[in-house]
């Protein structure tokens, strides 16, 4: 693409990001979205081939509803308390249609269907900025509303998305569709604390960006899309694979990686609110999160030569430099003994 | 305590600094004299703890386990020299510095204050021991191993971090040396039930209690030796060191709750001795017959009397001693003849006359002979587990026969009789195993001159 055309995009991208989290006027906040589908639509379709097409349709159709249903929303907010300020949403109805159309946008289920297809028809670094930027508008809008969502309908939705989550990243070796298995179990994580405490829904987002990035990139440099590719790594940067090992037990989120950091806290705030079973089955289903990134350690880092492996050589044309890879790395595994200072967010 | 951590730490840079004909050598004597630090930790003054700042601190019962992990990674170190001699230099500092790893937060572990710091790293335990034994295991099954080791852990700690969060809403701090004079009995609620349960369950899977050992025999077979030797000598005994520090807070529903553990453990270990007797595998055999000891253990701390804790506690450290030096065994003969079965490699005793003596010593502490700190374990649990019921004593007297039977048997299959022809060119000892050997064994017996100093925070 003409690289000028494509920073305009981009920027469009961000811009349209930007309205959703800087406005106070739910008009704008609706413009911000479609800003940000329309532009997002030809980043998606960087290479032209239908796969693409089919994965950038599912994506704006489904967008396309939730704004519609925001709109909605909006407008039943503006009928009963007569202004278009952002403020937590007085009136249910119109509380309970915004919820399902933000879970719709972030890919919560039951609305979670798109995310493996439309992750697993682009590009690796279209996917990026699917699994990553796509998240931080609805997530503000939900900070936004959060002391006015119904708790049952949210609960329900997280505890759903991180049983799919785990459940369907299971049969999956495509590593697009892991991951998007895996931003669905996370979402759930991050909208299961929203209601008791909206800062730990950023923590949460915050360090799962870092790590989803770290993960990205890891892939982009050495190109592979699925786990058989994954595990020829050992033969071009064998430090790859023990950075791909450390940052996948980060996601799964054992101790003592910075992926347990946002669990603990989460399930901290959940206990401290008297719910004890829900901590307790949330963090069971992440085990299963945690299996099938196990398998992709497996297959990566822990098996190598001599070993029982493909050992085809892979053809690079050159070595990619990602210069902001190894501050992500660093950050995505090192951060759990800073936890104290999660007290300066209160 | 910072005197021990940071050169454990250092360990590391040690390693990956280090020239390829030093490596081995600079870290074993850097961790012997990490070990000898430890060992001034044992003078322990009164029975209140030795606090060194608000985050460390080290009483009777995590004294001596301590001193025993800092002292079993220079054997670890030396019993990884030959399998490790051919992969090139840096998998050999990688393994090093996953062992390394592995025992600092080990150390951090035994004096933690804190509770949930104290679970932090026993989680973090997993991650290295994971790494040890999938990535350098010889075996394709070393796969499954490392992931029943891991999801069984796992699935008994998630509720534990639950019930200690919900245990320090309620009480404020769960910081240990508090709550040692705050404790207040439980109510009898079914919530309280389940934080019972919430909290033994994690260790309950580590030690491991008979129904949840499945992924032991997996674990300790599949592993290499440095890492069968750390999972028997030290990470079961982490699951009773939690034992014995949680079971302060659970009174009075210990009295009730604990009675199907007790059952599970006592038929437990008089049915893993009698798997014993029937393994081929030498490795399965000293696996299953840490499960045994470990039911002992549990069947100990259960019980809660002052004599229990003292035989837990004694029996935790002549175990680790006992059934590392098994391992190690083991692995000298697995590295002669590539293969873990008995019967492949018998009558040793003509062929390796002084290895078939540490052959005899280990086998004789394993069945606990007197004096060895292993009966004195055995015998306080066996007494008091008679004083709480009369019955136990069938069970426990048909265990320690059994134990018995199965040690000889593998004292005899692999030292007495006709050699096996085909091992007639294996290579004599060397003198690295002998040291090996000598080094598990002298503190076995020396502690037996004064075992006040192993028998925890009750003596």
């Amino acid at each position: 693409m003409n690289p000028l055309i494509f920073t305009t995009i981009l920027m469009t991208v961000l811009l349209g990001t930007m309205i959703v989290m800087m406005s106070s006027h739910w008009l704008m906040i609706w413009i911000g979205f479609e800003m940000n589908l329309l532009a997002i639509i030809p980043i998606l379709m960087k290479k032209y081939n239908p796969r693409t097409m089919e994965a950038s349709t599912k994506y704006f159709l489904t967008q396309a509803t939730a704004s519609m249903l925001l709109m909605m929303a909006i407008i039943i907010n503006l009928m009963h308390s007569g202004q278009w300020t952002i403020t937590k949403v007085f009136n249910p109805t119109a509380s309970i249609i915004m919820t399902s159309a933000l879970a719709m946008k972030l890919g919560l289920t039951p609305f979670h269907f798109w995310v493996p297809e439309v992750t697993q028809g682009i590009s690796l670094t279209s996917g990026l900025i699917l699994l990553t930027w796509q998240k931080l508008a609805p997530m503000s809008i939900l900070y936004q509303i959060s002391p006015s969502i119904n708790l049952n309908i949210l609960l329900t939705m997280a505890v759903l998305s991180i049983l799919v989550g785990g459940w369907g990243g299971l049969n999956q070796t495509q590593l697009r569709k892991i991951m998007a298995y895996s931003s669905i179990a996370h979402m759930g994580w991050m909208t299961a604390v929203l209601v008791y405490s909206p800062t730990l829904t950023m923590l949460n987002m915050l360090i799962y960006i870092m790590m989803t990035l770290t993960m990205f990139m890891l892939f982009i440099q050495s190109s592979s899309t699925t786990t058989l590719s994954l595990s020829h790594t050992w033969n071009k940067t064998p430090l790859t694979t023990t950075l791909i090992l450390i940052t996948l037990l980060s996601m799964g989120g054992l101790p003592p990686l910075s992926g347990f950091m946002p669990k603990w806290m989460i399930i901290q705030e959940l206990t401290k609110n008297s719910s004890i079973i829900l901590p307790t089955l949330m963090a069971i289903m992440a085990l299963l999160n945690l299996y099938f990134y196990m398998r992709l350690t497996y297959s990566t880092s822990l098996t190598m030569f001599p070993s029982t492996n493909n050992m085809k050589m892979k053809w690079q044309f050159e070595t990619k430099q990602i210069t902001l890879l190894p501050p992500l790395i660093v950050m995505s595994s090192l951060l759990l003994p800073l936890t104290p200072m999660l007290s300066i967010l209160d | 305590m910072l005197k021990i951590i940071i050169p454990t730490i250092m360990l590391m840079p040690l390693t990956w600094l280090s020239k390829k004909n030093m490596i081995w050598i600079n870290t074993t004597t850097y961790s012997l004299l990490i070990s000898l630090i430890s060992l001034s930790l044992l003078n322990q003054p009164s029975n209140n703890s030795l606090n060194f700042s608000l985050m460390f601190f080290s009483d009777p019962l995590s004294a001596p386990l301590l001193v025993l992990t800092t002292w079993l990674l220079p054997l670890m170190l030396m019993a990884s020299q030959h399998h490790l001699s051919k992969e090139p230099l840096i998998r050999k500092k990688l393994y090093i510095t996953m062992l390394t790893m592995l025992q600092t937060f080990l150390i951090m572990t035994f004096t933690a204050t804190e509770l949930i710091s104290f679970y932090i790293l026993f989680e973090a335990t997993l991650v290295p021991t994971l790494i040890i034994i999938t990535r350098w295991g010889n075996q394709t099954e070393r796969l499954n191993a490392g992931l029943y080791f891991l999801f069984y852990t796992l699935m008994g700690s998630l509720p534990l971090l639950v019930a200690l969060i919900s245990i320090q809403n309620l009480t404020g701090s769960l910081n240990f040396l508090l709550i040692q004079y705050w404790n207040q009995a439980l109510p009898d609620s079914w919530s309280n039930i389940f934080l019972w349960l919430a909290c033994m369950m994690a260790f309950m899977v580590k030690m491991p209690l008979y129904g949840l050992h499945l992924w032991l025999p997996k674990a300790h077979v599949e592993a290499p030796i440095a890492g069968s030797m750390v999972l028997a000598a030290i990470l079961l005994k982490l699951g009773g060191y939690g034992m014995l520090r949680i079971t302060t807070m659970l009174n009075p529903q210990t009295s009730f709750m604990a009675y199907p553990f007790l059952m599970l453990s006592l038929w437990g270990m008089i049915m893993t001795s009698s798997i014993c007797l029937r393994q081929t595998d030498l490795k399965s055999l000293i696996a299953y017959s840490s499960v045994s000891h470990m039911a002992l253990v549990i069947v100990a701390v259960l019980i809660q009397t002052p004599w229990s804790y003292m035989g837990a506690t004694a029996l935790m450290i002549a175990h680790g001693l006992t059934s590392s030096m098994l391992f190690c065994l083991a692995n000298s003969n697995y590295e002669r003849t590539h293969s873990r079965t008995m019967i492949l490699a018998r009558g040793l005793q003509t062929l390796l006359p002084l290895m078939a003596a540490w052959w005899l010593l280990a086998s004789l502490t394993n069945l606990a002979l007197p004096p060895s700190i292993n009966l004195i374990g055995e015998l306080f649990v066996v007494m008091s587990s008679f004083s709480w019921s009369n019955i136990t004593i069938i069970l426990m007297g048909a265990n320690i026969t059994i134990t018995a039977l199965y040690s000889l048997y593998m004292l005899i299959t692999t030292q007495r009789g006709k050699y096996t022809h085909h091992i007639n060119n294996i290579k004599p000892s060397f003198t690295r195993e002998n040291a090996l050997m000598a080094l598990h064994m002298t503190p076995l017996l020396l502690l037996s001159l004064n075992p006040k100093i192993i028998l925890g925070f009750t003596y």
